[in-house]
């Protein structure tokens, strides 16, 4: 290999840097989950090994219901949030570039440049002028609120692989006199699912993981698993929260690792 | 778009219109109500009370006041009560309907953030002061000297936990003036000490359950409940109630003006001022009550906790801490300031 071949890694400090990096990242994360299995009440002295507060999450009724919610407000805000997302990205890349294109992308995007806590107020507000102007209660309102900031995390790998599918496909089947329905159904949508995928797995762990905007959405009975977590703050934390967030932790892993999976076929085929 | 509204109109369709009968929302601290209490309450009246979490005051008093919440009953820190009270979201209470509220301890009965306990019940309520290791220093510790003025045995060994509304009336108090003072005065003399106190303190920060515990730290400025706990871990861990004044806080429970479920919230809130049930709230969340007779019910390992049962010699001395003027808070805030530089 020449060696004036430009490489990253070979720049000075780069090992120093990705090591930073990576202990930065992860040894927080180990450390919690060490002390998951931590025998005494206490998550910073160690007292011993044991997987008792783990036990103790499993039969609590209130963390049973909050996951359980959780689970169900993520799954619909996935599928909402990738339906639309989808047909977003289809009508801003199987066309011409347009006039207005930029703006579109960021009015789209819109969440993940506005901070959360501002959507977070502005929900509140209006939807508690809907409740009170209605009086329809319900999940509803959090699986819309989940729906709509998810909308952009879907969005952006499902653009990015239309971007890298070639047109011509479409235009070969259009050419063999198929409708504009069967080509999308026939030809667009087979190769696009990978993206459609990830962008659902990755909507879905956004939904799961998000505090701020459930907090101030929230009706009663409707804790998530993170605002629940998150009212333990009042109390003295136990070993319990820590065991709750490594399973959370495994969850979203594992999920992350299939969203990996899919995309990376997409670079080798 | 068709579809998004359609499915809009799906989400909201399965959702419940009316208030259904036998239910009741409690929205409370997180961690903070005990499933014993609320499965005991059920058996009694067939209510099923939903618990739904908040972990700051202001994030619940800004929820209630966007209004459609759907809750019947709040916890509010008693600086809170006026503020819900005054902005009309929390409604008098029809003391007919509640027998038991004669129960309330005598000294928690004219309370001056809720007079003559119109609006609200107690739940809950604790103490700051300071816990101090007696094998590092085996003098007095009934008084705020003990982080103000440090003892030789305990310097560089005492924490001061990092909040502002407490440390900074601990130590106005300390110098003879009310929590939220204006005066120049004692406000110089408080900011004074606490700066030449300062290089005496080995951290300003929070964990001192652990701390204590593992005698990381000799002494903290700290909460009656965590100091507790430590005591229990590390049996020479003591509690002191200053003697120039100690700031008391207590959570409430009152009722909202927008409830769907009165009656049940009438139940619940007689249910709660008996004093065996009381005592499973305390049993839980680990602090007093303010429900008189609870004490019998509590468990052993509380009824004599010095943390808890405020000797009789240190009561007089407990004062809540009102909501502060803004210049009051200001003082605060730049005595505060710059004891963190």
């Amino acid at each position: 290999m020449a060696e004036k071949h430009f490489e990253v890694s070979r720049l000075p400090g780069f090992a120093t840097t990705a090591i930073i990096v990576f202990v930065a990242l992860y040894v927080p994360i180990f450390t919690l989950v060490a002390y998951s299995f931590n025998a005494s009440m206490s998550v910073a002295v160690w007292g011993g090994f044991s997987t008792d507060w783990y036990v103790k999450a499993w039969s609590n009724q209130q963390i049973k219901d909050a996951t359980l919610r959780s689970l169900i407000i993520a799954c619909f805000a996935a599928a909402i949030s990738t339906a639309v997302a989808t047909m977003a990205a289809l009508g801003t890349t199987r066309r011409k570039a347009f006039k207005g294109q930029t703006f579109i992308y960021v009015m789209i995007n819109q969440p993940l440049m506005v901070p959360e806590i501002v959507t977070a107020v502005a929900l509140l507000i209006l939807f508690g002028m809907i409740k009170q102007a209605t009086g329809i209660q319900g999940i509803g309102y959090v699986i819309l609120a989940h729906s709509a900031f998810c909308i952009p995390f879907a969005y952006l790998p499902i653009r990015a692989r239309l971007e890298g599918m070639d047109l011509s496909l479409e235009t070969a089947a259009a050419d063999l006199y198929a409708t504009p329905w069967q080509t999308f159904r026939r030809v667009t949508l087979p190769l696009l699912a990978p993206g459609i995928a990830a962008g659902a797995m990755l909507a879905f762990v956004i939904s799961l993981d998000d505090v701020v905007i459930t907090e101030f959405v929230k009706a009663g009975g409707q804790d998530t698993l993170p605002t629940y977590m998150l009212g333990q703050m009042k109390r003295q934390l136990t070993p319990e929260i820590n065991a709750v967030s490594s399973m959370l932790l495994l969850v979203t892993v594992a999920l992350l690792t299939a969203f990996f999976l899919l995309t990376r076929k997409k670079n080798d085929g | 778009m068709t579809k998004l509204l359609g499915a809009t109109a799906i989400l909201l369709a399965t959702t419940s219109l009316a208030a259904a009968e036998g239910e009741l929302q409690l929205f409370n601290w997180g961690n903070y109500t005990s499933p014993e209490l609320l499965e005991k309450f059920k058996k009694e009246t067939g209510i099923t009370v939903t618990v739904t979490d908040y972990d700051s005051n202001d994030g619940a008093l800004a929820k209630i006041e966007a209004g459609g919440h759907g809750f019947d009953l709040v916890v509010p820190t008693h600086q809170y009560v006026q503020i819900y009270a005054e902005k009309g979201l929390i409604v008098p209470l029809d003391l007919s309907k509640l027998p038991n509220h004669k129960n309330i301890a005598p000294e928690w009965t004219n309370v001056d953030w809720d007079p003559g306990r119109a609006y609200t019940i107690p739940w809950q309520w604790g103490t700051t002061g300071v816990g101090v290791n007696t094998s590092v220093y085996s003098g007095d510790i009934n008084t705020s000297d003990i982080f103000m003025n440090v003892p030789a045995e305990l310097k560089g060994k005492i924490n001061v936990v990092p909040e502002m509304n407490d440390v900074v009336n601990l130590a106005v108090m300390w110098a003879g003036g009310e929590p939220c003072s204006e005066d120049p005065e004692v406000l110089k003399k408080a900011r004074d000490a606490l700066i030449a106190a300062k290089p005496d303190w080995i951290s300003m920060d929070y964990g001192a359950t652990e701390k204590l515990s593992n005698n990381d730290w000799a002494a903290s400025v700290n909460w009656n409940g965590s100091t507790m706990r430590a005591r229990i871990a590390n049996p020479s861990v003591a509690y002191g109630y200053p003697k120039e004044g100690y700031p008391i806080w207590m959570d409430s429970v009152a009722l909202l003006a927008d409830a769907q479920h009165v009656e049940e919230a009438y139940k619940f809130l007689d249910f709660i001022e008996q004093p065996e049930n009381a005592a499973m709230i305390s049993a839980f969340a680990r602090y007093a009550n303010g429900i008189a007779g609870s004490d019998e019910f509590m468990p052993e390992d509380m009824k004599t906790a010095p943390e808890i049962v405020v000797p009789e010699a240190s009561k007089a001395a407990g004062k809540f801490i009102p909501t502060c003027s803004p210049k009051a808070q200001e003082y605060m805030t730049a005595i505060w300031t710059e004891l963190q530089k």
